[in-house]
């Protein structure tokens, strides 16, 4: 009975996030705001690349157009944590300061976890067709405006491993998106930073436009530590882009860190839900 | 009935309008050296993957450099996105918007405050963008002209915030869509601009891309940086950049004020300018 709770929480949490995302403006409009973001993102590696090419940097065609599609599932993917973590970051502060309704969400029973669920999981959907919308862009793009050839055929991904890869992933983003409610809530000056910072550390340190190899070595160990590390590397197996015989152990690595986050997760979460009742910051209000 | 201002003390208390607006930003911005901390650190996350990047396909480190310039001037991107062009939508959510409206200044000097503050603080940042990356990354740059660097950059800046004028007045009436459309904003004026590329005027771009992003006064000014900072070249390459900085000042000025008047008339019109959680 609690689960059902619990989950028909969620989906209202998920139902009134939705709306208060998508409607602003008409679904066409919402459409292409959902896709140019995360395209023009894209397009700066895709540049970069192709300007390195141009200028006869160091290799042959053959390794840029490897590298580009390396780099494009890497960037799609890289929505996920943007949307997440920019999602759950300012969460709070705005269900706090700007709708003044987080008390009235804590004081309704046992509502506060599934509302942060419900809410993340829109972001995960965002994500979601923003990932499709770029891989599918993308494909158009330089494979069939610029003919570039890219080894990228999103016909052969192997989704038996894309899929265990994306879903633990998801989780492990979430809890991480959990830890920065936790820190909103106890925090009020951290909300319009916290989510950029992970995002950008995330974007250095995780892959995501070139092997972690080339961070230098006194980095590496935070590297190896990160869920979307190996999120990445599933991923780009699954697309072929990688050799496939790495891909349970980066399943595994991916496991590991995913049940670790979520553990720190819930506990940052309860403790910071701990010292806002005690302080009184539920319903704290505050401007800038 | 109250005597009309002459227009010196109409001039002077739109002077001290201004200021106190600009003061206002000075001290809010720089109050939480969190916020000053992060402001100068983050960018250097993405600078550094880029730099990253451009070692991993082989560019040369002047490469690094123009990145590095590229995400100091995205500062001031943000900056006008999030505190001139949506400054009227928090005003609003947060009460102000109606004081500002019954003060006897006009909204043009508040908007000036807004941008003076904001370029100065922004410059703080973006120096110590500047400064950590070339520390961090170790690239070159050549300032064979630094009066030239300098007249490019104010000039930059007074067209870049102009346009944040026009966006402020815009935006002005927006509820969500002021968030939505400022995001919405961001990757694709750091595509269009050329932030993160070595250069965009390269004949490997694609002149349309050229086109448009030349609408956005940070892609002519960041291309002039660039000449005189990274390659070294005199002011004698870049004044097409200048001619095109004071021509985009000149068109975005005047457009920016009638855009304000009217979206504060539809504003007064349709009830909207005291309408909050929209």
């Amino acid at each position: 009975m609690a689960i059902a709770d619990f989950v028909k929480s969620a989906g209202e949490s998920f139902r009134v996030g939705w709306k208060i995302e998508s409607n602003w403006t008409d679904p066409v409009l919402f459409a292409t705001y959902q896709v140019i973001r995360p395209l023009a993102s894209l397009l700066i590696v895709a540049f970069i690349v192709i300007i390195g090419a141009s200028v006869g940097a160091s290799a042959n065609s053959a390794f840029y157009s490897q590298y580009l599609a390396w780099l494009i599932v890497g960037n799609a993917f890289y929505a996920f944590v943007l949307q997440i973590m920019l999602g759950m970051a300012i969460l709070v502060h705005v269900d706090r300061t700007r709708y003044e309704v987080l008390k009235n969400i804590y004081i309704s029973p046992g509502t506060l976890h599934p509302y942060v669920i419900g809410r993340g999981l829109v972001s995960v959907v965002n994500g979601a067709v923003s990932v499709i919308l770029t891989l599918l862009f993308s494909v158009a793009i330089f494979n069939g405006l610029l003919h570039m050839n890219i080894p990228l055929n999103l016909l052969n991904v192997n989704l038996l491993m894309l899929l265990p890869a994306v879903i633990l992933g998801i989780v492990s983003l979430l809890a991480i998106g959990y830890m920065l409610c936790a820190v909103n809530i106890v925090s009020n000056r951290m909300e319009f930073i916290l989510g950029d910072s992970v995002s950008g550390i995330f974007f250095l340190l995780g892959g995501v436009i070139f092997p972690i190899a080339l961070l230098p070595s006194y980095v590496q160990p935070i590297s190896n530590v990160l869920p979307i590390t190996y999120l990445l590397n599933a991923v780009r197996e699954s697309f072929g882009l990688l050799p496939t015989a790495s891909y349970m152990s980066d399943l595994a690595y991916l496991a590991v860190t995913t049940l670790v986050t979520l553990i720190i997760g819930i506990a940052v979460f309860r403790l910071a839900e701990q010292r806002a009742k005690k302080l009184g910051l539920f319903d704290r209000k505050s401007e800038y | 009935m109250l005597p009309k201002a002459t227009p010196r003390e109409e001039l002077l208390i739109n002077l001290r309008a201004a200021y106190a607006r600009m003061w206002v930003r000075l001290r809010g911005s720089n109050r939480e050296i969190t916020g000053l901390v992060a402001e100068i650190g983050l960018p250097i996350l993405t600078i550094g993957a880029y730099v990253i990047l451009y070692r991993a396909i082989g560019l040369p480190p002047t490469a690094g450099a123009a990145v590095i310039i590229g995400g100091a001037m995205i500062a001031f991107w943000t900056n006008v996105l999030w505190n001139m062009s949506s400054q009227w939508f928090w005003e609003r959510e947060s009460g102000n918007l109606e004081m500002y409206l019954v003060a006897p200044v006009s909204r043009m000097s508040v908007l000036l405050g807004m941008a003076m503050g904001g370029s100065v603080n922004t410059s703080i940042r973006a120096l110590g963008i500047v400064l950590l990356g070339i520390f961090v990354f170790q690239v070159p740059f050549q300032l064979a002209d630094p009066l030239s660097i300098g007249l490019v950059f104010v000039l930059t800046l007074v067209a870049l915030y102009t346009m944040g004028m026009l966006f402020a007045s815009i935006f002005m009436l927006y509820g969500r869509e002021a968030w939505n459309t400022a995001n919405l904003l961001q990757e694709p004026v750091y595509f269009l601009s050329g932030a993160y590329f070595p250069r965009i005027y390269a004949p490997v771009v694609p002149f349309a891309l050229q086109a448009a992003g030349s609408l956005i006064p940070m892609t002519i000014g960041l291309d002039a940086i660039r000449r005189l900072a990274i390659n070294g070249e005199g002011i004698a390459t870049v004044w097409p950049h200048i001619l095109a900085l004071i021509a985009c000042t000149l068109i975005l000025f005047p457009l920016a004020r009638r855009a304000l008047n009217y979206m504060e008339s539809l504003g007064k019109k349709e009830g909207r300018l005291t309408l909050r959680w929209q």
